[in-house]
């Protein structure tokens, strides 16, 4: 009873092994395609792999383009304050003459008046001296320079706060500077994942953000300043009416 | 009145300046970061008012706000903050860290004057 048993397994063994044998002969094209999709692919994965060893490569240069763009728009920043700080200079200085000028009309026309009042009965040295004062007198030109001196103080006074301009593009830039050294560092690590290259000269810290605002706008509307302001008068009320209750304590 | 004038950027630590120099302001102290202004405060206690910005290296402005009221002698020192940071939890966050007064950059002359006048009515 034994033998014919052996022989059962023998040939659910046999049929399990020729099982096995024709899964085989099946899944070998597949093995086979998967081969050639492996050896197709390596080419591609090597050259997405050099794609982005060139692409980290040239992100420094890009970082590095981007502080130029910053460093130049601040040394020319600083140029047009300096014109501007002596355009003022000057503009106080011309004040100053014309104010001169017209402490000087107006001691003249005293003197002349003096002499109008010393020559009193000779109306026709009076008439001459009135002439005098009359084409003389300077307050009219020097009311309307004195205007347009005070036009052009404005005008460099809004330069001047539009170049507020500067700081908020430095840190527009600095945020875009940031977000390429992110990918950068995203970059490196997929490389060091892909390959054996080790990319130790990029700094694979995450950059330090501390030092620009994102979401900086250079804009004259003034709701971001109407909510500071609103909150700030609610947190002084709640203050003051703190310091009231303590009173009563 | 001694202003110290903290902000990174050149450019607007200048029309800080020259802004409180046409308000008739005339003596100001300028640090590039919250540290320098320690610094500052700590080598020259006639500084009167701090106008500080917000996003700096080393130590911000609000590290700055909270070292000052966390500081015996500074404590009390008024500090306006100018900074490009606009959004309502930004304000509360500095509000929490007892800053005086809040302007959002770009700031125009009138809006300077009217809280540095604010600040120094509050604590006369």
């Amino acid at each position: 009873m034994g033998q014919p048993s052996n022989m059962v397994q023998l040939f659910e063994k046999l049929n399990d092994l020729k099982a096995v044998f024709v899964y085989g002969q099946k899944i070998i094209p597949v093995v086979q395609s998967l081969i050639d999709f492996m050896k197709e692919t390596v080419p591609l994965l090597e050259n997405i792999n050099n794609s982005i060893s060139e692409s980290t490569n040239k992100i420094p240069k890009a970082t590095d383009h981007i502080n130029n763009v910053t460093n130049a728009t601040e040394l020319a920043t600083t140029e047009i304050l300096d014109i501007i700080d002596r355009v003022s200079d000057d503009l106080i200085a011309i004040e100053k003459k014309l104010l001169d000028l017209a402490n000087n009309d107006s001691e003249k026309t005293t003197k002349l008046l003096k002499l109008k009042e010393m020559i009193s009965g000779n109306s026709e040295a009076e008439a001459l001296i009135d002439e005098i004062i009359q084409n003389s007198a300077v307050d009219e030109q020097l009311k309307v320079v004195t205007e347009k001196l005070s036009q052009i103080r404005q005008e460099t006074n809004d330069i001047t706060l539009s170049l507020q301009v500067q700081d908020i593009t430095t840190q527009q830039l600095a945020a875009v500077n940031h977000l390429i050294a992110s990918v950068q560092n995203k970059l490196a690590s997929l490389i060091t994942d892909l390959s054996d290259n080790d990319l130790s000269e990029f700094d694979k810290e995450e950059p330090d953000n501390s030092h620009f605002n994102a979401g900086a706008l250079y804009t004259k509307d003034s709701s971001s300043q109407d909510i500071a302001d609103a909150l700030i008068n609610e947190n002084n009320l709640k203050t003051s009416q703190e310091e009231i209750d303590k009173l009563f304590k | 009145m001694k202003f110290l004038i903290v902000d990174d950027s050149i450019t607007m630590r200048r029309i800080v300046a020259n802004t409180l120099k046409n308000l008739g302001y005339t003596e100001f102290v300028e640090a590039t970061d919250g540290k320098d202004a320690l610094d500052k405060l700590a080598a020259d206690d006639s500084i009167d008012f701090v106008i500080t910005d917000w996003n700096m290296p080393v130590l911000s402005g609000l590290e700055l706000i909270k070292a000052i009221r966390g500081s015996e002698s500074l404590a009390n020192l008024p500090v306006l903050m100018v900074t490009t940071r606009g959004v309502k939890e930004d304000i509360m966050e500095a509000l929490s860290a007892k800053v005086n007064n809040y302007i959002v950059k770009p700031f125009t002359p009138p809006v300077l004057k009217e809280k540095i006048e604010q600040i120094l009515a509050a604590i006369a």
